[in-house]
């Protein structure tokens, strides 16, 4: 594209791609202070105090009712509301995280919404831990100081121009439907040069450019990245948002929301996802409105691979 | 069949060919405007007739591997198919027959 923003350097891409596939459950702090709601804001204060802590979570059964910050005792102790029970001042309206969603949701949470903390819950909607801003930071660190580490590695051991290896990432604007697909081709290209048997090539580049193409029509913009090994090709598609509200419906064959202007471009019938799963040898989803989507599918390269085509 | 007799049978005139593109082997033919059903394919040596006229058409092609694209009802071609046809290799054509009439003649030779 003349004209348009310069593309950023892969290896920040690579980074940011790593930190989004990272999984909330992994940089949260698990070690976390809770309260029940027969607490009193002076209980609040005294484990805020001995543990240098801004935001506490009260929970009812291990389950979040609500959360105090400093700004709720600040109030308490304005009001002379110490010894109240902390369900008088905490904020009864809860967001949580759950903690296998990519840390991309959290990223997008903390733009969204105001808080500084959001609680993380399991599957059983459990409290697990707590993430604020700086496990994100201490994360982007310990990932681009890894990183770092194996450009250097790579740069002593230079790969052969024949490798399998690849690490690549690209960003898809929406509906950029001039260059949507060039990734996908990129890639299949790559390893049909490398001897991949056609069959493979094909389904990896099917599952990809189906994620490519989603990428550009529905998400407001994301990311597309291969990870090649000698193995397998994983390929990531993350993205801002919307967010699907129903990600078994958006998986049924023929639930579509694409608009006129999509299916005049010949898409939209509601079968990329469907497709992508099809192809792949692994698939997993993962969506909340608001914060993004995540999809991931492996194809493994071994041609013994017994996939029923 | 080599594709310059399934091309002279829809009287196909030639855009793009790529070296040699007389021999390409054609076993089958796939018609649709909608890309998502080109990509739900998984059949090989094959003709994509479509009357979408739209780059993503090439590129869709060229991700199943299709070997030649038949444009039919003589809908316009554009530079930036013709380079994407270049560019993977793929042969294109357009035909003045609309898509019915393109796949009945393909089915007359390829049924034989």
């Amino acid at each position: 594209m003349n004209g348009g923003p310069k593309e950023p350097l892969q290896s920040s891409l690579r980074v940011q791609e790593l930190i989004y596939g990272l999984r909330i459950g992994e940089v949260m702090t698990s070690k976390v202070f809770a309260v029940s709601r027969n607490c009193t804001m002076r209980d609040v204060q005294t484990i805020m105090k001995k543990n240098s802590i801004t935001g506490l979570p009260v929970v009812d059964h291990k389950r979040v009712v609500g959360i105090v910050s400093m700004n709720d005792l600040m109030n308490a102790l304005e009001k002379g509301g110490m010894d109240d029970g902390v369900a008088k001042w905490m904020a009864g309206e809860v967001k949580t995280l759950a903690e296998d969603m990519p840390l991309s949701f959290a990223i997008s949470a903390f733009n969204k919404f105001p808080y500084r903390r959001f609680p993380v819950v399991n599957k059983k909607n459990e409290l697990v831990g707590i993430i604020t801003f700086r496990n994100i930071n201490l994360a982007l660190i310990r990932e681009l100081s890894r990183q770092l580490r194996a450009m250097e590695h790579q740069q002593e051991n230079p790969p052969e121009p024949h490798s399998l290896v690849l690490g690549k990432v690209y960003q898809i604007h929406r509906y950029d439907f001039e260059n949507g697909g060039k990734a996908s081709s990129e890639i299949k290209q790559f390893l049909k040069m490398r001897g991949i048997p056609a069959k493979i090539v094909r389904r990896v580049a099917v599952a990809s450019y189906e994620l490519e193409i989603n990428l550009v029509a529905h998400s407001i913009g994301g990311m597309l990245a291969f990870d090649i090994n000698e193995e397998r090709v994983k390929i990531s598609a993350h993205d801002r948002g919307p967010g699907i509200p129903d990600v078994e419906q958006a998986m049924a064959e023929g639930f579509s929301t694409a608009s006129e202007w999509i299916r005049a471009q010949g898409f939209g019938a509601g079968m990329g996802l469907p497709n992508v799963k099809r192809v792949a040898d692994e698939f997993a989803i993962k969506s909340a409105v608001g914060m993004g989507t995540m999809v991931q599918a492996v194809i493994k390269l071994q041609p013994e691979n017994t996939h029923e085509d | 069949m080599d594709l310059i007799r399934v091309a002279d049978t829809i009287d196909a005139q030639l855009v793009y060919g790529p070296a040699g593109w007389e021999r390409i082997n054609i076993e089958t033919a796939f018609a649709s405007d909608l890309m998502s059903d080109v990509l739900m394919s998984d059949r090989e040596e094959m003709l994509l007739v479509t009357s979408l006229s739209t780059e993503q058409s090439i590129r869709s092609a060229g991700i199943v591997g299709v070997e030649a694209v038949v444009i039919a009802n003589n809908k316009t071609v554009t530079e930036g198919m013709v380079d994407l046809a270049r560019e993977q290799g793929i042969a294109l054509f357009c035909t003045r027959f609309p898509k019915y009439e393109t796949c009945v003649r393909l089915g007359r030779i390829l049924e034989a």
